[in-house]
C-alpha cells in the first residue's frame, strides 16, 4: 500500500504540473478578453490551477499538516 | 439604448436583426441569473464549510476526531490527489472545446468535451471507491465523517448533475442547436464545470491537507 500510494503521489505530482500549465496557458490566452463570462471563466481557470500547486504540494507531502503524513 | 437598438431592428423590417439583438440582450441576463446561481451555490457550500470549520474547532479537542477510544485515520492524500487530476484534467478538457467550438472546429469539440464526459465519470467512480474504503465512521459515526459524507456528497452530486449536463450539451451541439455565435448553453456549461473544478479545490484542501 505504501508503495502504491509512492506511485500515486508521483503521477499526481506530474499530471497536476502538465493541467496547471494548460490551465495558465488558457487564463494567458483568454487575459485580454472581456465580459462577464470571460472574467468569471478567468477567475475560475486561475484558481484550478491554484488547486494545481495543491495537488502538487500535497503530492510530494511538503505541507507541514495532513499532505505531510 | 438597447431597447431602442431592438425598437430600430423591427420598424426597419429586419427581423433577423431584431432577433439578434434580442437574443444579445436576453444573453445577458442569462448570463447574469446563471452567475447568480452559481454565487448562489458558492454560499451553500459556504455554510456548511463553515459549520465543518465551527465543529472541527469547538466539538472535539484532536483532529481526527476520537471514535470507540481510538483515533480516526485521516484520509488517503495520495488517491485523493489523483482523484483531483482527473477532475482538473476535465475543468481543462471542457476549455478546449469551448475554445474549439467557438473556433469552429467540430471533431475536437466532440473529442473534448466526451473526454470532459469521460474524466467527469471517472472522478465519480474514484468517489465512490473513497466512500467505501474511508474509515472515518461512516456518515452518522463521527463529525469527520458526517462533514465529509455531506459536503463531498454535495458536490458529487453536482458532478453528477454536470455529466448530465455536459451529454446533453454534447447532443444538442450535433443537433444544431447551437451555432459559431448562439452557444449561450456551452458557455453555462463551462462555466459550470470550472465552478464544480473550483469547490473541489476548497474542499480538497480542507479534508486532506488542513
Amino acid at each position: 500500500m505504501e508503495a502504491l500510494g509512492g506511485t500515486e503521489r508521483v503521477f499526481s505530482g506530474i499530471v497536476a504540473v502538465v493541467i496547471g500549465v494548460f490551465a495558465l496557458i488558457a487564463l494567458k490566452n483568454d487575459w485580454k478578453t472581456t465580459g462577464l463570462d470571460n472574467n468569471v471563466t478567468k477567475l475560475l481557470l486561475g484558481l484550478m490551477a491554484f488547486g494545481c500547486v495543491l495537488v502538487l504540494v500535497a503530492s510530494f507531502g511538503l505541507l507541514p499538516v495532513g499532505g505531510g503524513t | 439604448m438597447s431597447v431602442s437598438i431592438a425598437k430600430q431592428g423591427h420598424t426597419t423590417g429586419g427581423s433577423l436583426v431584431h432577433d439578434e439583438v434580442i437574443y444579445q440582450e436576453t444573453r445577458d441576463m442569462r448570463l447574469l441569473g446563471f452567475v447568480l446561481f452559481l454565487i448562489s451555490d458558492v454560499v451553500l457550500f459556504s455554510a456548511f464549510i463553515f459549520a465543518y470549520l465551527y465543529l472541527r474547532n469547538t466539538v472535539t479537542p484532536v483532529w481526527p476526531p476520537m471514535l470507540d477510544g481510538k483515533q480516526l485515520p485521516r484520509l488517503d492524500v495520495a488517491f485523493a490527489c489523483v482523484n483531483s487530476c482527473v477532475l482538473f484534467g476535465s475543468g481543462v478538457t471542457m476549455h478546449y472545446a469551448m475554445e474549439s467550438w467557438k473556433h469552429a472546429k467540430k471533431t475536437a469539440f466532440n473529442g473534448w468535451i466526451l473526454s470532459t464526459i469521460v474524466l467527469g465519470a471517472l472522478f465519480l467512480c474514484g468517489q465512490g471507491y473513497e466512500y467505501t474504503h474511508a474509515k472515518i465512521g461512516g456518515w452518522s459515526g463521527s463529525i469527520f465523517g458526517a462533514s465529509f459524507f455531506t459536503l463531498t456528497g454535495m458536490h458529487g452530486f453536482h458532478v453528477f448533475v454536470g455529466v448530465i449536463y455536459l451529454l446533453v450539451l454534447w447532443w444538442q451541439a450535433n443537433k444544431g442547436v447551437y451555432d459559431q455565435t448562439h452557444y449561450f448553453g456551452l458557455t453555462a456549461g463551462t462555466l459550470y464545470w470550472h465552478f464544480v473544478d473550483v469547490i473541489w479545490v476548497a474542499l480538497f484542501f480542507l479534508f486532506y491537507l488542513f
